[in-house]
C-alpha cells in the first residue's frame, strides 16, 4: 500500500503537477521525458495516474450546468435599469437639502443686494451731508497766557 | 449623448464583424446598455456554471448570477481592462458566492443518504466501460450522484474538480479566479482525483465487486 511517506520517499510529490499536465495532454519537452520515465518506474505514480484517469472519465459523464437561456439577459437588464433608477433617486434625495439651502441662500443674498443698491441709488442721495466748518486755531490761544480775571471771593483769591 | 450615438452603431447589432469583449466593455463604460446586454449573453452560461460549481445550491444559482452581472455593471467604469473581462467577471462571481455563503451562514448542501444500487451500478458502468450516459436527463442524474460523492472532499477541492471536469474551466482560469498558484491547482486537482476514487471504492463498491485500488489507500 502506498502511503504518504512512500510518496515523499520516492520523490513522487515533485511529479504531481506534471502528472496533472500529462493527464490533460499538456506536457512537453524535458518535463514530459522525466515524468514519463518516473511513472514508468514508479508503481505509486502509475496507480495514481490510473485513478486520475478513472476519475476524469467519471466526472466528465456528468451534465454541465445548462445555459440559462435568452430570458436571463433580459431579466438582468431589467434589474440593472431598476437599480439605476433607484440610484438616481437616492442621489437626488441625498443632495435635496443642500440644493434647497442653496436656493434659500441665493434668494436672501439677492434681496439684500437689492436693498443695498436701491438705498445707494435712491433715498440715500436725498439726505444732505452735515457740513462742519473748522475754524483754524491760533497758536497763541494754546500757548499764550490765560486771561486775567478779578477773584470773586477768598477761595479764588487763594488759588 | 455620445452613448446614444454609439448604440446606433454597435457592430454586433448591424451584423458586421462580431465585436470583441474589449470593445463591448468600452461601450458599456460609456453607458451603452445594449453592449452590456451582449456581454451578459456571452458570459451567462459560464457564470451560471461557476456559481453552480461553487454554491452547490441549484435554487440560488440564478439569483446570485443576476447579482454578479448587476455588480459588474455598477463597477464596469472602474475596470481598466488589464485583465480579460471574463476573468474579472468570474472573480466577481466567486466573491459573490463566498459572500452569500458567509452571510447566510450556510454550507453547501450535504447529502447523507447512501446511494441506491441502481446509482452505484450506473457509476460502475461509467468507470468500467468508459461509455458516458446518454441523454441530458441521465447525465443530470449522474451529476447528482457524483455531487454526493464529492461531498467527502474539502470544499475547495470539490469546487476545483467540479469546475475543471464538469464545467470545463481550464487550470489557468481556475488559478486566476481562485487566486491560487497554477501548480497548486494542479497538485490539488491530482490529489482530489485520487481521493474521489478512494471514496468510490470504499463507499460505493460492494466487497468483491469493485475495482481494486491500484495504488492502495492514500493518506493526506
Amino acid at each position: 500500500m502506498a502511503t504518504e511517506s512512500d510518496f515523499d520517499r520516492t520523490g513522487c510529490r515533485q511529479h504531481e503537477a506534471l502528472l496533472e499536465d500529462y493527464l490533460n495532454e499538456e506536457l512537453s519537452g524535458t518535463d514530459a521525458r522525466s515524468t514519463i520515465e518516473h511513472w514508468q518506474n514508479c508503481p505509486f505514480c502509475r496507480a495514481s495516474l490510473e485513478d486520475a484517469r478513472l476519475s476524469m472519465r467519471l466526472l466528465r459523464a456528468a451534465e454541465p450546468s445548462p445555459d440559462p437561456g435568452p430570458g436571463f439577459a433580459r431579466t438582468v437588464m431589467t434589474r440593472i435599469r431598476t437599480a439605476e433608477n433607484e440610484r438616481i433617486t437616492l442621489r437626488a434625495d441625498f443632495w435635496q437639502p443642500f440644493v434647497s439651502f442653496g436656493w434659500r441662500f441665493a434668494a436672501t443674498a439677492t434681496l439684500a443686494l437689492t436693498v443695498l443698491v436701491s438705498y445707494n441709488a435712491g433715498w440715500g442721495h436725498r439726505t444732505q451731508p452735515k457740513v462742519v466748518t473748522v475754524r483754524p486755531t491760533e497758536a497763541t490761544e494754546i500757548f499764550g497766557p490765560e486771561p486775567v480775571s478779578v477773584p470773586v471771593n477768598g477761595d479764588e483769591a487763594f488759588f | 449623448m455620445a452613448a446614444s450615438a454609439q448604440v446606433l452603431t454597435l457592430p454586433f447589432q448591424s451584423g458586421e464583424k462580431k465585436a470583441d469583449d474589449r470593445e463591448l466593455v468600452r461601450l458599456s463604460q460609456n453607458g451603452a446598455q445594449e453592449a452590456f446586454e451582449e456581454l451578459v449573453r456571452r458570459h451567462q452560461q459560464r457564470v451560471f456554471a461557476l456559481v453552480a460549481g461553487v454554491l452547490h445550491r441549484p435554487d440560488d444559482v440564478e439569483d446570485i448570477a443576476q447579482q454578479v452581472f448587476l455588480k459588474a455593471y455598477l463597477g464596469i467604469k472602474r475596470f481598466d481592462q488589464r485583465a480579460a473581462f471574463s476573468t474579472w467577471l468570474y472573480k466577481i462571481a466567486v466573491n459573490e458566492c463566498w459572500d452569500y455563503l458567509r452571510k447566510r451562514k450556510v454550507r453547501p448542501l450535504t447529502y447523507e443518504a447512501d446511494l441506491s444500487e441502481e446509482q452505484v451500478s450506473r457509476l460502475e458502468g461509467i468507470v468500467s466501460s468508459s461509455r458516458p450516459p446518454e441523454g441530458p436527463s441521465a447525465r443530470a442524474e449522474t451529476r447528482e450522484v457524483l455531487e454526493r460523492m464529492l461531498e467527502v472532499l474539502p470544499e475547495q477541492d470539490r469546487q476545483l474538480l467540479v469546475l475543471k471536469e464538469i464545467e470545463g474551466f481550464s487550470v489557468q482560469e481556475l488559478a486566476e479566479i481562485l487566486n491560487l498558484n497554477v501548480n497548486t491547482v494542479k497538485v490539488r486537482l491530482f490529489r482530489a482525483r485520487g481521493r474521489i476514487m478512494d471514496t468510490y471504492r470504499r463507499r460505493l463498491s460492494p466487497p468483491g465487486k469493485g475495482h481494486a485500488a491500484p495504488g492502495g489507500e492514500r493518506k493526506e
